[in-house]
Order: C-alpha cells, then sequence, then structure tokens
C-alpha cells in the first residue's frame, strides 16, 4: 500500500510538471507565434510585470494567487460540493426507482438550468439586485468591514449556482447509468427468484457492487467546473483565481498564466490522487 | 377484378418509397425540428458582418426603446433592433459551433483511427496517458490562452475548440473501440476466421461512427455555449455574439438593462431547444456517456 501511495504522488507531481510545460508551450505558441508578442517563454524579463491595481492588491503573483485562491476555494466548495452531493444522492434515488424513470424527473430542472448561459445569469442576478435590493450588482463593489461576511458567501453562491447546477446533472445521469448497469446484471434476476427482497438487493448487492464505478466518476466533471470557473469569475467581477488568469491572459502576464494555471492543475491532480486511492481501497475490499 | 395480374411499376415504387421513408422515420423526425430552428436562425433579415462595437455605441443623444410590441427586446442607442440582432448573434454562434464540433468529432476519430489497426493489446496505451495527463489542465483554460495570445480570432477560437473536442474525445472513442472488440458476435467472428481488420471495418468502425453522429448533436449546444463565453471575454473577435452583445450590454445595466438581459433569453432557448434534440438524437443512436469537459 505505502509503495501503491508512494506511486500515486510521484504520478501526481508528474502530471503537475506535464501540465506546466503544456501551458508553457501553449503561451509561446499563442502570443509568440500567432501574436506579436516579443516576450518569449524563456526569458527572465518576460516575467515580474504586474498592473497597478494588483499592485495594490497584494505586492507578489505568488501571494496574490493564494490571496485569490481562498475566494475560488469557496466557490469550489459550493459547486463541487453540492454536485456531489444533489447528483449521488438523486441518482442513487433514480436508480433505486428506475421503474418509475426518475432519473429524468429528477434531471429536468438542472438541465433546463444547464441551458443557461452561466455568464449572462451572473449579469442578470447584478441587474436584479441593482434594481430590487437598490444596491451595486457585481461582486467588486460592496465591502463587508464589521460583522460576520455573509456577503461573500452569496456572492460566492452567484457564480457556483451554473457550475453546480451543470455538474449536478452529470453525476445524476451517470451515477444512476453506473448503478442501472449493474442492476441488468444477471445475478439481480437470480436474488429476485429467490425471494429476496427489493430494497435488500439494491443496497446489499447492486449498490455494494457499483461502488468502485461510483467513486471514479468523482473527478470527472472537474474540467468543466474549473473551465466555467474562469468565466463566470471574470463575468461577476469576483475576485478569485479565475478573474486573475481571464487578467492576466488579457494583459499577456506570464506569471498569472502559469501560476493560475499551476494552482488548477493541482487542485484537480489532487483530487484524482485520492479518487485514484479510494478506487484501489475499495477493489482491494 | 381481383386476379393475379402483376402489380404496376409506379405502385411497386410507390410502395418501395414508402417502406424506406418509414424505415428512416425516426431520422426525419429528428432533422425536421433541426431544419426548422436553422432555418429561422438563419433567415434573419440582415447581412452577419455586423460589428457589436459599432451597433452598440452610444451617441449623444441615444434613442433607445425598452421592449415593447414594436420592438420585442427593445432597441440598442443607435436604434438597432435587439431581437433581429439577437437572431443573427445566435445564428453566427450556431454556425461556429456546427464547424468546431464537426471538426473536433471527425479530428478524434481519425486520431484513434491512427491507432485502431495497431497490431499490439495495449494499441490505445498512447492515447490514455495523455489524456491521463491533460485531464488535469481545464479545455477551456487552455482555449482562452490560445484565443488570448493570439489577439482574439476567431478562427483560432475554432480551431482551438476544436483541438480540446479532439483530445477530450479520442480516449472515449478508443474505449468504444475496445468495448466493441468484446461484444460476443466480434468473438464468433474471430472463431468464423475473420481477420481483425475485417471485423474493424465491417463492424466497429460503424458502431462507432453512429455513436460520433450522437456527440457532435449533443455537443452542438455545449460549444454554442462555450462560444458565447468566449465571445463575452473579447476572445474571439469583433463580430455579433450574445456573449458580446451581454458584454457590452453589461456597461449599460443601469441606463439600458434590456440590452444585456434580453440577447441571453434567446440563446437559452435556442441552446435549450438544441440540447433537447442532442439529448433525442443521443438516445436514439445510444451514445452513452462520456465527461463533460467545455
Amino acid at each position: 500500500m505505502t509503495r501503491f501511495l508512494i506511486q500515486r504522488v510521484m504520478a501526481f507531481l508528474g502530471r503537475v510538471c506535464g501540465a506546466c510545460i503544456v501551458v508553457l508551450l501553449l503561451i509561446e505558441l499563442s502570443f509568440c507565434v500567432l501574436g506579436s508578442s516579443e516576450h518569449h517563454v524563456w526569458a527572465a524579463d518576460s516575467y515580474g510585470a504586474m498592473s497597478a491595481d494588483l499592485a495594490m492588491e497584494s505586492g507578489d503573483w505568488w501571494s496574490l494567487v493564494q490571496s485569490r485562491s481562498w475566494n475560488t476555494l469557496r466557490v469550489l466548495l459550493i459547486a463541487y460540493g453540492g454536485a456531489l452531493l444533489l447528483g449521488y444522492s438523486w441518482g442513487i434515488l433514480s436508480a433505486r426507482f428506475r421503474r418509475l424513470r426518475l432519473s429524468l424527473l429528477l434531471g429536468l430542472p438542472l438541465s433546463l438550468f444547464a441551458c443557461v448561459p452561466g455568464f449572462w445569469f451572473v449579469v442578470i442576478v447584478a441587474i436584479y439586485s441593482y434594481f430590487e435590493w437598490q444596491r451595486p450588482g457585481f461582486s467588486n463593489e460592496v465591502v463587508v468591514e464589521s460583522g460576520p461576511d455573509l456577503m461573500s458567501w452569496w456572492y460566492a453562491a452567484v457564480v457556483a449556482l451554473p457550475l453546480l447546477a451543470v455538474a449536478a446533472a452529470w453525476y445524476l445521469r451517470a451515477v444512476s447509468e453506473v448503478i442501472e448497469k449493474e442492476a441488468a446484471r444477471p445475478f439481480v434476476r437470480g436474488l429476485y427468484v429467490a425471494g429476496h427482497r427489493d430494497e435488500d438487493i439494491f443496497y446489499a448487492n447492486i449498490y455494494r457492487r457499483a461502488k468502485g464505478g461510483l467513486i471514479a466518476l468523482v473527478d470527472q466533471a472537474l474540467p468543466y467546473i474549473f473551465g466555467g470557473l474562469i468565466c463566470l469569475e471574470w463575468a461577476f467581477q469576483y475576485e478569485g483565481v479565475g478573474s486573475l488568469f481571464v487578467d492576466s491572459v488579457k494583459e499577456g502576464y506570464y506569471d498569472g498564466m502559469v501560476l493560475c494555471s499551476l494552482w488548477v492543475a493541482a487542485m484537480i491532480g489532487v483530487v484524482t490522487m485520492v479518487r485514484e486511492m479510494a478506487v484501489r481501497i475499495f477493489s482491494v475490499r | 377484378m381481383i386476379g393475379n395480374r402483376r402489380s404496376s411499376k409506379i405502385i411497386a415504387l410507390a410502395q418501395e418509397v414508402v417502406a424506406r421513408v418509414w424505415r428512416i422515420r425516426v431520422v426525419l423526425m429528428l432533422a425536421l425540428p433541426y431544419l426548422v430552428l436553422l432555418g429561422w436562425l438563419f433567415s434573419a433579415d440582415s447581412d452577419s458582418d455586423v460589428r457589436p462595437a459599432e451597433v452598440y455605441t452610444v451617441p449623444e443623444q441615444p434613442v433607445w426603446k425598452k421592449p415593447d410590441a414594436e420592438h420585442r427586446f427593445g432597441t440598442t442607442g443607435g436604434g438597432a433592433d435587439l431581437y433581429r440582432l439577437s437572431r443573427v448573434a445566435m445564428a453566427n454562434s450556431v454556425a461556429v459551433s456546427v464547424i468546431s464540433s464537426g471538426l473536433g468529432v471527425s479530428l478524434s476519430f481519425l486520431v484513434v483511427m491512427l491507432f485502431a489497426f495497431s497490431p499490439g493489446e495495449n494499441r490505445f496505451r498512447l492515447l490514455k496517458v495523455m489524456a491521463r495527463a491533460g485531464f488535469l489542465l481545464p479545455p477551456m483554460m487552455l482555449i482562452v490562452i490560445l484565443t488570448g495570445g493570439a489577439g482574439g480570432s476567431l478562427v483560432v477560437a475554432m480551431m482551438a475548440m476544436s483541438g480540446a473536442i479532439a483530445f477530450m474525445l479520442a480516449p472515449v472513442v478508443a474505449g468504444w473501440f475496445e468495448e466493441g472488440e468484446g461484444g460476443r458476435d466480434i468473438l464468433a467472428g474471430y472463431a468464423l476466421g475473420l481477420t481483425r481488420r475485417d471485423i474493424v471495418k465491417s463492424r466497429i468502425i460503424p458502431i462507432v461512427v453512429r455513436r460520433l453522429l450522437g456527440v457532435f448533436a449533443q455537443l452542438l449546444p455545449v460549444v454554442v455555449l462555450a462560444e458565447m463565453a468566449l465571445s463575452f471575454m473579447g476572445f474571439t473577435g469583433d463580430r455579433i455574439s450574445c456573449g458580446a452583445m451581454v458584454a457590452y450590454g453589461r456597461e449599460l445595466i443601469i441606463e439600458a438593462p434590456w440590452m444585456a438581459a434580453y440577447p441571453g433569453i434567446l440563446a437559452t432557448v435556442v441552446v435549450g431547444a438544441l440540447a433537447a434534440l442532442g439529448a433525442l438524437v443521443a438516445g436514439v443512436l445510444r451514445t452513452g456517456r462520456y465527461p463533460r469537459f467545455l
């Protein structure tokens, strides 16, 4: 087991290094080959520049990414945590009552919300809060100076909601599909013929056997969530890693692009590593 | 008089036509709403070379109107009808999406075909290793770097989206090839003496192509959303798209909130229609699940 853990950690580090190389190559390709920049990724003077606004927020890129990452983690907690919770619980429920086609019914509101462009949704929230609640709509316009900072949770929820809907809809369908595939195996018919109760067959046999497949899904929606995050944070002027990344691309700050990409790669990499370990543990059992 | 007369050629032909139409009735039923939707979008009476920077420029004396019976979505500061502009914008987005999705899906199939006839057992190993490493970087992030660095070009955006689709889809398609080779009919084919090449060509490729059509239909609304997000961030050049319209309207949310709000409604309706049709097509073609990456 220890050997397996070390192996996974090494694989994680290798993948993050690979991601870093890919990002550097893409920056060189897009800015210097396709674009007209003369700042190559290997030149030391291409790094270190920062706009006055960002410099006021934090002294250097590293501390800027650190401070922004707390805001993004808050969004991730709502979006990813909510998607896992909702997707898995509703997915298992839909598979349990598969004869009623519950996955269609439960997934419908999420799928409908997934058709709404996320950037438009956050702009609509801003318009609504301006006209109905008489206060600035975008997230960088109000700073809470005393008392509990509930506003930051509200802003994080606005950014997270469109991501949550899409990811939860995907998880719901995927979870229900994995369990239903397991339920279609011949042993299930045998258990019914032997007179076992429906509930016992589902929870003690089908669900238990599908656990490995269910764990394997855990990180599958992460590329979408992080990809959507960069657009939504920028649209809502939310000060997170995503908006920092878009600003860095627009201004051509290589430090910001590389650090934000690495941060995202590390986050996805950690979840993937945990997932691989969990699959191994469950398959050993 | 009923006898043993042979039916005429015309009746036989008509019967054959009816039988053929009946056989492809599901395809026709699904193609019809696509044609209606795309026909409605692309029949907007305007040239597609509308620049949002020009349309959304607010003159000193703006003549904008709130949504009313005459202008369902209201008008811009210069008096242009927003409903008509939104239709043109959505037609552009859908066109970009069709090209990008088509290229991406075809590219993924071509990439997998490079490995499909290799003799070894682990023929798709390289693809899978690359996919595992590339999984750490969200495709949207890579597309933003490419389009942002290139100065916001639509062609680069389309190429980047196609590349991202191909990269993420190739391991899924490789998995379908492996899945297809494990079927009982394939084992029976081997037992009957067919070569692997024959089996792949005659049994596996048709199934994979059928499933890819479903993927294409499912990808259309997803790529429309991605394209609008890119144009919202200003990475697809100065070309009209609902994303760009919402971005320009965002600057005027106090003076003219309808300019940001209404284009999004049309975008939601079109994406919803494409998603519903995509789900139906994927269901009919039994496409199956693949990870959501855009």
